[in-house]
């Protein structure tokens, strides 16, 4: 029993828990910001250790020892919340995925809505930390995150059932098992639902065409413009483990997750994987500009529920499963 | 433990942009110096939009009297440890704005500041060294105190 309670924590803390997924977020940053610079033709990080690989890491260590102020205004307790909830929310939502080949850390049957539902309280935490930080930028930042969300969030969930339908459970963990019998790769399956869920989840992570919520050219840095010193590092790694959450929802939903390829293992396809999509999301939000909030959420409605609808009864009629 | 903290902190320098009543000139310049040309993310620069996540603060522009407020509200937006540097000779000393009778004169007329880059306006490089200038500041600051 106790030995059980043991490896659950080390499980859960070490590998493939938090101390993996806090490293592998500075990698994915790294990572992210070198292909983005490189999109541009720059080099982006350079000096930071070999070829910049640990500027994520200087940059969240400065920010840590930096002052941390609480504006006057500021609501104290939400304030105060906020980053913790934004950096620990993917983390939990993390656990459920399948990582290391096997099963999930914390995986149980339905844990699939559970990450929908922690999707959404990440974006309710945004809300709440514009709304408690009390200055115009911040509530305009928060407010449109919310907007945001109302745009998204249904595509976002049909996307996430067509492979739960295909699969017949709720469970990511089945989802990905039953990809790796015989290669059945939902992409290939839907690659309409692979497409939406992309889409949303650059909108979920506010990442170039819907970076609407931190607009840096009107806004000045929307719902985190208050947040300075380790508030700001918290929600900078936050930012991070939810590129990382979504990197690995998309590859254990569409891609075939952590399931051995060859002669690899579990984890190193799983890794693979998530790069490229990593790489995928980058380079989407290299090549875009901003959307107006209105023309993001009418898109929305208009173009991809419709799409995600059509993908949901097409699978129920059998094609894609 | 200070070490590392130094390190980070000479690694990853952050700025925040205002002009004070420049032409402009000064501007395109410090802009240009983020484009793929000269791209100073390569030290770990970056330009942020708001004071409290930046470390540097790099003005543009003679200090005039409707702006003197602003920038200091500004610069005591920004959380410590914070470096001022002006950049051009119209915020290093006022220069074609000197006597104007709406200008204080440069940047160090209400702030302390810590590099000097003049040029009118300086070259992207000028700006470049000047920052590096500032950074080993910093990492002379560290190593001492
Ligand atoms: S230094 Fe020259 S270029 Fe720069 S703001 Fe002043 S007048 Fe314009």
């Amino acid at each position: 029993m106790t030995e059980h309670l043991l490896t659950l924590a080390l499980r859960v803390l070490i590998y493939p828990g938090a101390l993996f997924l806090i490293f592998l977020a500075f990698l994915y940053e790294w990572v992210d910001r070198k292909f983005l610079a490189r999109v541009q033709n720059r080099y982006g990080p350079l000096y930071t250790g070999p070829s910049g690989i640990l500027q994520p890491f200087a940059d969240f260590l400065k920010l840590l020892s930096k002052e941390d102020i609480i504006p006057a205004a500021a609501d104290r307790l939400l304030f105060n919340l906020t980053p913790i909830a934004y950096s620990t929310l993917p983390l939990v939502a993390l656990l459920v995925i399948p990582i290391d080949g096997g099963e999930a850390v914390l995986a149980f049957d339905g844990d699939l809505i559970f990450v929908m539902f922690l999707l959404t309280l990440i974006v309710v935490t945004v809300f709440l930390a514009g709304l408690g930080s009390m200055s115009r930028f911040s509530i305009i930042g928060g407010v449109r995150a919310a907007l945001q969300m109302l745009g998204y969030e249904i595509p976002m969930g049909l996307a996430l059932i067509g492979p739960a339908v295909a699969a017949g459970s709720l469970s990511i963990t089945d989802i990905v098992r039953w990809q790796s019998t015989g290669l059945r790769w939902l992409i290939l399956l839907q690659p309409l639902g692979f497409a939406i869920l992309v889409c949303c989840m650059l909108a979920e992570l506010e990442y170039v065409p819907f970076d609407i919520p931190e607009a840096e050219t009107e806004i000045v840095a929307g719902w985190r413009t208050e947040f300075s010193g380790r508030k700001l590092a918290l929600i900078r790694l936050g930012k991070d483990l939810e590129v990382v959450l979504a990197s690995a929802l998309l590859a254990s939903l569409y891609l075939g997750g952590a399931q051995p390829l060859y002669s690899l293992p579990g984890s190193i396809t799983f890794l693979i994987k998530t790069v490229l999509v990593v790489l995928l999301f980058t380079f989407l939000r290299g090549v875009f500009a901003r959307f107006r909030i209105d023309q993001m959420v009418s898109g929305m409605w208009r173009y991809m529920v419709p799409l995600a609808i059509l993908q949901v009864i097409l699978v129920e009629f059998g094609v894609g499963r | 433990m200070t070490k590392a903290l130094s390190w980070a902190r000479v690694k990853s320098p952050w700025l925040i942009h205002f002009n004070t009543g420049g032409c402009n000139g000064c501007d395109i310049e410090l802009v240009a110096a983020l484009t793929p040309r000269f791209d100073v993310e390569r030290f770990g620069i970056l330009l942020e939009g708001s004071p409290r996540h930046a470390d540097i603060l790099a003005v543009t522009g003679p200090v005039t009297l409707q702006v003197k407020d602003r920038l200091l509200r500004i610069y005591e937006q920004m959380p410590e440890p914070k470096y001022v540097v002006a950049i051009g000779t119209c915020a290093v000393s006022g220069a074609p704005f000197k006597d104007c009778y709406n200008v204080y004169g440069g940047v160090d007329k209400v702030l302390p500041v810590d590099v000097y880059i003049p040029g009118c306006p300086p070259k992207p490089e000028a700006i470049i060294d000047g920052i590096v200038k500032l950074i080993q500041k910093i990492k002379g600051e560290e190593s001492r105190g």
